[in-house]
């Protein structure tokens, strides 16, 4: 509800204004709603004065605050040149992925305590940074965050200890410690257009780990208003910053099991619809395996079949392809 | 309804309002019942949990509107609306490609193509006041485009939440701007004789349901229909989705259940997806 104001579009004065509010209308949504012909009658100016003042009014507010359509033919050249595949490091899950993450959209990856998300998340990080050379920004929620780690990591790819740091550079680490930090971080990246934290490379991806810390306490049992509000807003500035930006955004999330006992994600239903994609990380049950494997399902994806399943390596400590190699600790 | 008679209406909406639209005649005949398909002025909705393949649906149903009458299509234009921030174009192209299959040669198939994407029109909206204003601005695209028939909207149901925090506490405020959404898209249907689909998500658990299955991810338990009253009245096809527990070739098998306004009972339909989009079983 956007409340009229003078000054809003040029022929919004103060007086057009007090008499709206005589009428009843006080908001932008109320005035382009109502009949144009009934409200200059109501009112006890002119009626050429009023009726011609609040056509033009009326045209002007559209005009600042709808969408416009784009024709598909220009909407599908546009995506042609702007859409772009970010290998998240890890063959098998780029398989399972379908390449890798996509711009544009949102990437969910669940499973329990100790399952690897964190690991898959500094894994991503590190490869945008490293190989395809652009910035990253990491949201930390949950305080999994290492530093130490993200160093080892990338010392593994990159040789030089001036090229590191010029990598660890690139990725911008944010913390946000309860929902409200992390909309007003979202929105003010989106105002501001992801610029201010570029230092030369422009960002392609954003990760936020963990969502479900600073929502799960909302969700279940008697839903809030507030709390399911705020979590659909966050999700909504998330889709925006992907689609008018073109980066992929990665979050990860919880997992609960239903009545049945089958696994699924937490934060419920209404959150289920927002990602694009969903891998399941669980821990390998094989006796002898080893430690660092963990078994990813595809569970939801707008590009590949579901429930294909891959074997991850999350120890990250060879460059290429982890998956034929033994690690050693 | 009297006052209706008493407001003017311009040379241009007299014009689009006697001429009529295309009819949608045999749209996605798997789907709907026999004689009772939508036709102009019907609203569907197309209710489901995610990972349904609503807007899956969505796409074939675009594919039937926009491709020419060669490849099997009914060569109309289709206003897309995209508030879930879900529709990609790349798809749509890859279930387009599938249908355009037959149609000869590379350079044919392009010009084809390209002519189908210029009968869609995609809008994106970001909250539901931005909905109702550019429904409202849509309204004089409609006017003055005779052969525009289908909106579509997925999904109507996305500010629900957000809504719902914006009211304060009484449920009239939070609903406000969906149903001013809703009437306008009757006057819209009413007055232009557009069809429109429109899907839902299924979020609100029916806890008087007395199904008797122990799993809880069943549509049937989702179903409460939870959106505004003024919504409710105006549709007239409910379609509503969800995952089978059989595989066919390794492959998901969804089912579609729509019942109608105008017939009894209830259509099932069972299809799978393919590259190149929905195949019925």
């Amino acid at each position: 509800m956007t409340v009229l104001r003078v000054g809003m579009c040029p022929g919004l004065s103060h007086d057009l204004i007090n008499a709206l509010q005589s009428a009843g209308i006080r908001t932008v949504e109320h005035l382009v709603s109502t009949n144009i012909e009934e409200l200059a009658q109501k009112c006890s100016f002119s009626y050429k004065i009023i009726f011609q003042a609040l056509m033009a009014v009326r045209r002007v507010l559209l005009a600042q605050h709808t969408a416009f359509p784009v024709f598909g033919l220009d909407l599908y050249e546009e995506l042609l040149c702007s859409t772009a595949i970010l290998s998240t490091g890890n063959p098998s899950l780029d398989k399972l992925l379908d390449s890798g993450l996509y711009t544009g959209e949102i990437t969910e990856l669940s499973g329990g305590p100790g399952s690897g998300k964190t690991q898959v998340c500094f894994g991503v990080a590190v490869n945008i940074s490293c190989r395809l050379k652009h910035g990253v920004l990491y949201i930390d929620t949950s305080g999994g965050m290492s530093a130490g780690r993200l160093l080892q990591m990338v010392q593994a790819q990159i040789p030089g200890a001036a090229e590191q740091m010029a990598a660890l550079q690139r990725i911008h680490v944010y913390k946000a410690l309860d929902a409200f930090s992390l909309l007003a971080c979202l929105q003010e990246w989106r105002a501001a257009g992801l610029q201010l934290m570029s230092a030369g490379s422009s960002v392609k991806a954003v990760l936020v780990d963990s969502l479900s810390a600073l929502f799960s306490h909302l969700v279940g049992g008697r839903q809030s208003n507030a709390g399911m509000s705020m979590m659909m807003q966050v999700a909504g500035e998330l889709k925006l910053l992907s689609k008018d930006f073109g980066v992929a955004v990665l979050v990860t999330n919880h997992v609960t099991r239903d009545s049945s006992g089958v696994l699924k994600s937490g934060l419920g239903h209404s959150w289920s619809h927002v990602p694009h994609n969903r891998v399941l990380l669980q821990k390998v049950e094989r006796p002898g395996s080893h430690t660092c494997l963990r078994v990813a399902e595809l569970t939801k994806s707008s590009r590949q079949p579901c429930h294909l399943q891959e074997e991850l390596d999350i120890s990250y400590s060879k460059n290429l392809n982890p998956e034929n190699q033994p690690v050693t600790s | 309804m009297s006052s209706r008679f008493h407001t003017s209406e311009t040379g241009a909406q007299l014009f689009a309002r006697l001429e009529g639209r295309r009819s949608l005649e045999g749209i996605a005949a798997n789907i709907f019942p026999e004689d009772g398909g939508p036709t102009q002025g019907d609203v569907v909705e197309m209710h489901g949990m995610e990972g349904t393949a609503k807007t899956e649906t969505l796409y074939h149903l675009v594919s039937c509107c926009i491709l020419p009458a060669q490849c099997g299509g009914l060569e109309v234009e289709v206003m897309f609306v995209d508030t879930d921030h879900h529709f990609d174009m790349l798809r749509l192209v890859a279930v387009l490609e599938g249908r355009l299959e037959p149609a000869g040669d590379g350079s044919l198939k392009e010009e084809t193509l390209k002519a189908s994407l210029r009968r869609l029109s995609v809008v994106r909206c970001s909250s539901s006041a931005q909905l109702l204003l550019t429904l409202l601005h849509l309204e004089n695209t409609f006017c003055s485009r005779p052969s525009l028939c289908v909106l579509m909207v997925d999904s109507i149901s996305a500010f629900y939440w957000v809504d719902r925090g914006n009211g304060g506490d009484r449920p009239a405020r939070q609903e406000a701007n969906l149903h001013k959404c809703a009437e306008l898209l009757d006057r819209i249907r009413r007055d232009y004789g557009i069809t429109v689909f429109a899907t839902t998500h299924a979020i609100m658990r029916n806890y008087a349901s007395s199904s008797a299955s122990p799993s809880s991810s069943s549509t049937g338990d989702f179903d409460r229909p939870y959106l505004c009253r003024a919504w409710q009245r105006i549709v007239t096809h409910r379609v509503v989705f969800s995952k089978c527990d059989v595989l066919k070739d390794k492959k998901q098998v969804f089912s579609a259940a729509c019942s109608t306004s105008r017939t009894r009972g209830v259509k099932r339909t069972l299809f799978c997806i393919t590259n190149s989009g929905i195949e019925f079983l």
